[in-house]
């Protein structure tokens, strides 16, 4: 017997999401970052449809600015059997320029109203950012970036220089834009690759800007051919710095946007390595408003969006907060400087019945940490209290969830 | 791995290793449909309680499938991942997000609308609760009758080995607020009394009657019929008797079932016996496994023809086959007996399961094929606003063939009493 597939019929409740950030109101705290994902009208569509509160269209420029793509341009991390633990691309902007994704952005707010439509614009020439401002404020975007941060590097600029790295180009750039714009915030992303994300944030603060979008991608090597020596992606056995981003690059956005909320009063959306619903909390926590999502999509698909909203829901239950906003900032005033870290006597604990008798945490401890776990007879690993300093090496290496702890030596 | 709950650490690397395929083959390979790569996706993502709330939104019996449904006839033997190494257990997974959900508290479910118009629902087995369940979705009041506790097979004849009552109970309990249990058999006269009252009724009483096996001495003390066999082990263990020797005729799951339940309650020998070879049985892989694993041994090739004994069974006598190539309805070969191959295998008792019939004996009004409820594709019997699902359409099938089957039955019954449909089938 056949059985037809058909539509089921919702049984759980959705919890609302929405909440208002940059004087917008976003449905869920999961946007579309600008990105192949967002560069055409139908794929913009399907992933509004699907639940994304959000999409900023893939970085535009004015008409005369050639966008020259080579292939391949993308490539993968992988890291311990994990393919795309980190995904590089040598892309560039869209090969769309304004008058196309201005008409992008007048049919993706007449059909889909509610939901935030930004677009990423990118330029040299002052009256060409502002140009861009004009149009697309008057196409009827809600929000738009400005890509100080390509990694291939930015128009106007040397190769791979980007305008981030400058103070004084950012600063000076981003009052053009803000100088432009009459209705609707201004976002402008950075890169991670400076000496001090500070110094540039405040530039932008200074500049009048509403936002930071941290950060872009990271560039990146993403590995070489041994035996030819040609780097990744292979062009002709040639080849260039990639933009890295997935999960690889999570920490290092996690970090910016950290520093960042600690030091300067600037609204911020994160971007750069979030894939999951706890890694929208994690971002959240540190002071990004919304969360911007790419790398996710364009290897799983828009279908992630119901594990972010359902993972969000129930979180957001469990730790009875009401709204996402809640979550931002909640861990910024535990981010502290070294000096100021509590100093106590430390030991890890092995839970000796959990133990599988690998005796990885023994050899780490041994050549990596201070000789401190012994072997039992049954290969069960066992702490020397007198020589353990609670490195916390060995819960790491341990393969067992829970096995070993970190604990105050009393 | 059989009936063993995996661990969260266990859980989280296993859903690491799926594939997310999009139009995933495992989805589609479920009856129920349950969207296995988005429930996955969940738990490698640590929302384990949305995983659960995926499955149990596809299928009513989510904790009873999660622990005993043959993955390897439906989702397991397609998954992509299988191509690549060994497949994803995906029951297992299934399983663990649902014990979750039983552990913390069942989620909360939104106000279903209502609907002014009531159907019954004979029969609370897995078919009956499926159906049930999909029809208060759509806002019907429901009624569901059944002479016992809700559960049917699973909770009657299941082997508690298999599916503990408390399993079980995590999704009758659940189901219980969405419609109302009349306990209560049914007859001719009530069942007339339920066509007047309800806009539409569900017939799922399953089947419930053993089939004989027509050989001299099957009346004999000794002989038990296999459902019989398995219903009072499972009601009173204790008070089961058996002989030292124990042979099973049969070659489905439910011989398997008893079978290990034999050898559970202390039988030294368990012998079954089976007139066709390993390649025409009707099982689980994991099941027969587990049986010889419990030291059950199966012989092949052979055909009891009489019971042996003076006041009670002291062994069956039985003759060898041979398979012909000609094959029959079923589409498996034909066993021949051996002419003068006779021969007495010892027993103090003899299991009868060769498959089981329609025991409702008030159902002659509803046109049968084959000894089956006939229906039509949209599960309609011959008698208007009467619809059939479950076992008793199609013989015995899997727990979750007969959620499935109440969950379109329901779809087809509310087609019919919003108007989309004709009362009466074209049977």
């Amino acid at each position: 017997m056949e059985y037809k597939k058909f539509k089921e019929i919702e049984i759980y409740p959705a919890r609302d999401l929405s909440y208002n950030f940059l004087g917008i109101q976003f449905e869920n705290p999961f946007i579309l970052a600008a990105a192949p994902s967002t560069d055409d009208l139908e794929m913009v569509r399907r992933g509004f449809q699907m639940g994304w509160a959000g999409a900023i269209l893939k970085t535009t420029s004015v008409e005369g600015t050639k966008v020259d793509l080579c292939y391949p341009m993308m490539s993968a991390f992988e890291h311990e059997g994990r393919k795309l633990f980190g995904m590089g691309n040598i892309d560039l902007i869209s090969e769309h320029h304004i008058d196309k994704v201005e008409y992008n952005v007048r049919m993706l707010k007449k059909e889909f109203p509610a939901k935030m439509v930004a677009a990423s614009i990118m330029a040299g020439r002052k009256e060409d950012w502002q140009h861009l401002v004009e149009r697309l404020e008057k196409a009827g975007v809600d929000l738009i970036e400005c890509s100080f941060s390509c990694p291939q590097g930015n128009i106007g600029e040397d190769p791979g220089k980007m305008l981030a790295q400058s103070l004084s180009a950012t600063e000076l750039t981003a009052r053009w834009v803000k100088e432009a714009s009459k209705r609707v915030p201004i976002s402008i992303k950075i890169t991670p690759h400076v000496t001090d994300i500070v110094e540039v944030a405040r530039a932008v603060k200074r500049s009048g800007c509403d936002a930071l979008t941290a950060s872009n991608s990271i560039q990146a090597l993403m590995g070489i051919d041994i035996k030819t020596f040609a780097p990744t992606p292979s062009l002709d056995g040639k080849s260039t710095y990639s933009g890295m981003t997935g999960p690889a690059i999570k920490p290092i956005t996690l970090r910016t946007i950290a520093e960042i909320a600690r030091n300067v009063d600037i609204p911020i959306m994160g971007t750069g390595g979030a894939s999951t619903w706890s890694d929208a909390v994690e971002f959240m926590s540190v002071g990004a408003g919304v969360v911007e999502f790419c790398t996710v999509v364009m290897h799983y698909g828009f279908r992630v969006i119901d594990d972010l909203n359902s993972g969000m829901s129930h979180y957001l239950d469990e730790m009875k907060f009401s709204s996402p906003k809640e979550i931002v900032g909640k861990a910024l005033p535990n981010i502290v400087s070294h000096n100021e870290l509590p100093r106590k006597r430390m030991r890890n604990h092995i839970h000796e019945n959990l133990c599988i008798g690998c005796d990885l945490c023994y050899v780490a401890c041994r050549d990596g940490g201070h000789n401190a776990i012994d072997q039992l007879e049954n290969r069960i690993a066992h702490i020397d209290w007198e020589r353990c300093v609670g490195c916390g090496l060995c819960k790491f290496v341990c393969p067992v969830d829970d096995c070993i702890e970190i604990m105050e030596w009393i | 791995m059989m009936n063993l709950t995996l661990t969260a650490q266990q859980a989280r690397v296993e859903a690491e290793r799926c594939l997310q395929c999009f139009d995933a083959p495992c989805e589609q390979a479920c009856p129920t449909h349950i969207k296995i790569p988005k429930f996955i996706s969940m738990i490698r993502n640590g929302n384990i309680i949305g995983a659960a709330e995926i499955t149990k939104t596809s299928n009513a019996l989510a904790n009873v499938c999660g622990k005993i449904c043959p993955e390897e006839i439906f989702c397991q033997s397609v998954c992509t991942r299988g191509k690549q190494d060994s497949p994803i257990q995906i029951r297992e997974l299934h399983f663990f997000a649902t014990q979750e959900e039983v552990k913390k508290g069942f989620s909360k479910t939104k106000p279903f609308p209502t609907l002014n118009k009531k159907v019954a629902v004979v029969g609370a087995g897995p078919s009956g609760l499926g159906c049930a369940f999909e029809l208060s979705k759509y806002g019907y009041l429901v009624d569901v009758f059944d002479k016992g506790k809700p559960g049917g097979v699973p909770r009657n004849s299941i082997p508690a080995f298999r599916l503990a009552d408390k399993e079980l109970e995590s999704d009758t309990k659940f189901l219980s607020k969405y419609f109302s249990l009349k306990k209560k058999t049914v007859d001719g006269k009530a069942f007339e009394q339920i066509q007047k009252l309800y806009n539409a009724t569900f017939l799922a009483v399953g089947l419930g009657k053993d089939r004989p096996i027509g050989i001299p001495g099957e009346k004999m003390k000794g002989v038990l019929p296999v459902l019989q066999f398995l219903e009072s082990a499972k009601a009173n263990p204790k008070r089961m008797k058996l002989g030292k020797r124990v042979v099973i005729v049969g070659g489905g799951n439910v011989s398997l079932d008893a079978a290990a339940t034999a050898k559970r309650l202390g039988a030294e020998s368990v012998i079954l016996v089976y007139r066709r070879s390993e390649k025409e049985m009707r099982v689980w892989k994991a099941e027969l496994e587990e049986a010889r694993k419990q030291g059950v041994e199966i012989r092949f090739l052979i055909n009891p023809v009489a019971v042996v004994g003076k006041k009670k069974v002291e062994g069956v006598k039985c003759r060898h086959t041979k398979l012909r190539k000609q094959k029959d309805k079923s589409g498996r070969p034909i066993p021949v007996e051996v002419k003068g191959s006779e021969f007495i295998i010892d027993a103090n008792n003899i299991i009868i399961a060769i498959g089981q019939s329609i025991a409702a004996d008030w159902l002659e009004g509803v046109e049968r094929e084959k000894g089956y409820i006939k229906v039509d594709e949209n599960f309609r019997t011959s008698v208007d606003k009467i619809f059939a699902g479950g076992d008793m359409i199609a013989g015995e099938g899997t727990i979750v063939q007969s959620v499935a089957q109440g969950k379109h039955a329901a779809q087809a019954i509310h087609e019919f009493l919003s108007g989309k449909q004709e009362a009466a089938s074209g049977i």
